[in-house]
């Protein structure tokens, strides 16, 4: 049993982890595609609805 | 009631992107969004043609059908909206659609791309029409004041027909008549498979 | 002179006029400059299977590309159509023959009963990481099965918010807990390749069905037999599978293309039906199916008649090492 509870934990603490770090290397589109030809200010937030 | 559809003349398009920057501006759609696009064919060479494309809000639509949650709907004019609140940002519409009409505010991490965005006809989303809370999530609905999709509207040769899909068929099928020849319907046969020529 | 210049005005333009009406073609435009131009029609009459329109965008994202993609149609039958068939015959088509199964056959018994003494079969860090992957495949599984299934299945019973909240969170947890289930199959690959290579005895094992059916039957296995060497390499291969497809849709833009991208759904969403029908025979074996077989890896410690029966060979090897009680004193030790 411990085992197993060791092993579900293992998982939780991998997969949020893996989580904090994806989420932090993640782009908005209005930057991934910024080129040096467009000077991109804030891109305002219409139409991203959150999650 | 009216069934609406577009038509990009592509004999007329001169690749303005007034459509791009009308849509861009009337919906505050944030960079990297792009619910409309210029795509040029043979570019630099005879024959060059561009076409405007956005969603063409298609009969039978695979985005719709694809959609693990259902968050789409098609209203009685045709047009395909969907719910950014039942959206899980999956980007299954996106593999289905044949146009490249979905749009995220995210791009790597597939899980965190954010909810899918596109072109709604300038008619808004679920919300009640013309109210912020509209405006914030799908952008203006043009259609609940009486009026046409922008981009049409701001079409500088009038190469990008809005409306009841019989008359801007009727439209083009006369310009094809007249002047001799027409590059086609372009996304007709591939969107409105009960009616591809109008 | 003003009435020569006049006179030469209209000369000039009965000049052009009469080349003009002179011209073979001046009843129509003589250049039509889509002659040589893209036509919708012939252009896609000429896409072969899964190709699409493209042109030039001036866009930085390189997806935009494509004009026309009518393989996204095709794409659409696959998940409607084709998919749905596929899942129902592996999954359900399992459980069934699963269930016929227990009733014919039964749950497989120790012939001789329960010993009462035990053998070490599985350590702790290796049930550990069978407990990390197999959890984790279970909730992948789950999850991925809500995103091809759930519509039909599930939505009707919960409504639409409640199912968007549900598979909003099935989604995050489907594309997390992949990293851990990574993890997993590549420990799992190190610590028990050693004990799956396929050899001889193994032929022998399947030629005889494992003894399966039949009562009293009980062909000579070693740590794992072949059934069991079985489901380690279709968890190695189809988890690797799973994971590489698995990768280019968490990150769309690594391959940067919607075709590419299909296709890799196609595989990952065909090898979990399958994948997730073996894993329904592997759990169906541990647990329901043979008594004394969960022992292996829910404590680590299996009966010694159960471990005599099923893997007579590893018994031994484990006595010679002195690892395992046995009824016998042990070999090669002199009485004094």
């Amino acid at each position: 049993m411990k085992v197993f509870l060791a092993a579900l934990a293992f998982a939780a603490v991998v997969a949020v982890g893996t989580a904090i770090f994806l989420g932090g290397i993640q782009q908005q589109s209005s930057s991934a595609f910024s080129t040096s030809g467009a000077r991109v200010g804030d891109p305002g937030n219409n139409l991203m609805v959150p999650g | 009631m009216a069934r609406v559809k577009f038509l990009c003349d592509a004999d007329r398009c001169i690749e303005c992107n007034a459509c791009v920057t009308a849509c861009k501006n009337e919906h505050e759609v944030p960079w990297g969004i792009n619910r409309r696009r210029v795509v040029t064919i043979n570019d630099g060479k005879p024959g060059e043609r561009s076409v405007s494309m956005a969603c063409m809000h298609c009969t039978d639509a695979p985005c719709a059908a694809v959609c693990p949650v259902s968050c789409f709907y098609t209203t009685a004019d045709g047009v395909v909206l969907h719910s950014k609140d039942l959206c899980i940002g999956c980007g299954y519409c996106f593999y289905a659609c044949p146009f490249g009409a979905p749009q995220y505010p995210k791009v790597g991490n597939f899980g965190s791309r954010g909810k899918m965005d596109k072109c709604t006809y300038c008619a808004g989303g679920p919300e009640a029409d013309n109210t912020p809370a509209e405006y914030a999530k799908y952008g203006a609905n043009r259609l609940a004041e009486g009026k046409l999709p922008i981009c049409a509207e701001m079409c500088s040769t009038k190469s990008l027909l809005a409306g009841d899909g019989a008359i801007i068929a009727e439209i083009y099928k006369e310009r094809v008549m007249k002047r001799g020849y027409g590059s086609g319907m372009w996304g007709w046969k591939t969107a409105y498979s009960d009616s591809p020529t109008g | 002179m003003p009435g020569s210049l006049s006179t030469l005005k209209v000369l000039c333009a009965a000049l052009a006029l009469l080349f003009v009406v002179a011209h073979p073609a001046a009843a129509q435009l003589s250049f039509k400059p889509t002659a040589e131009a893209v036509q919708e029609d012939k252009l896609l009459n000429a896409l072969k299977e899964g190709d699409k329109i493209t042109g030039r965008v001036s866009i930085p994202d390189k997806m935009s590309s494509s004009l026309i993609q009518p393989a996204g149609r095709d794409w659409r039958d696959f998940q409607r159509s084709t998919l749905p068939i596929i899942g129902g015959v592996a999954i359900i088509g399992m459980l069934a023959v699963l269930a016929i199964f227990l009733m014919v056959r039964g749950r497989i018994r120790i012939e001789g009963g329960f010993s009462g003494k035990t053998i070490l079969r599985f350590a702790s860090f290796e049930r550990f990481i069978h407990w990390l992957t197999a959890s984790c495949f279970i909730i992948l599984a789950l999850s991925g099965l809500n995103i091809s299934f759930g519509r039909m299945l599930i939505l009707p019973l919960f409504g639409p918010e409640a199912f968007s909240t549900m598979s909003g969170y099935g989604k995050w947890a489907h594309n997390y807990l992949a990293f851990p289930f990574m993890f997993g199959l590549v420990a799992m690959f190190l610590i028990w390749i050693k004990d799956n290579i396929p050899g001889k005895l193994d032929l022998q094992w399947i030629k005889q069905g494992g003894g399966i059916l039949a009562n009293g039957k009980h062909p000579p296995a070693k740590r794992f037999n072949a059934g069991q060497k079985g489901i380690f390499w279709i968890v190695i291969i189809g988890g690797v599978l799973m994971s590489l497809s698995g990768w280019y849709l968490l990150f769309p833009y690594i391959p940067g293309d919607v075709t590419t991208l299909q296709i890799w759904t196609v595989i990952h969403a065909v090898i979990a039906m399958l994948f997730i029908a073996a894993m329904l025979a592997h759990i169906y074996i541990g647990s329901v199916g043979m008594e004394g077989a969960f022992d292996a890896m829910g404590t680590g410690e299996v009966d010694l008649n159960w471990a005599k029966e099923h893997h007579a060979l590893w018994v031994e090897e484990e006595q010679a090492k002195g690892q395992a009680p046995s009824g016998t004193a042990p070999r090669g030790v002199p009485a004094e």
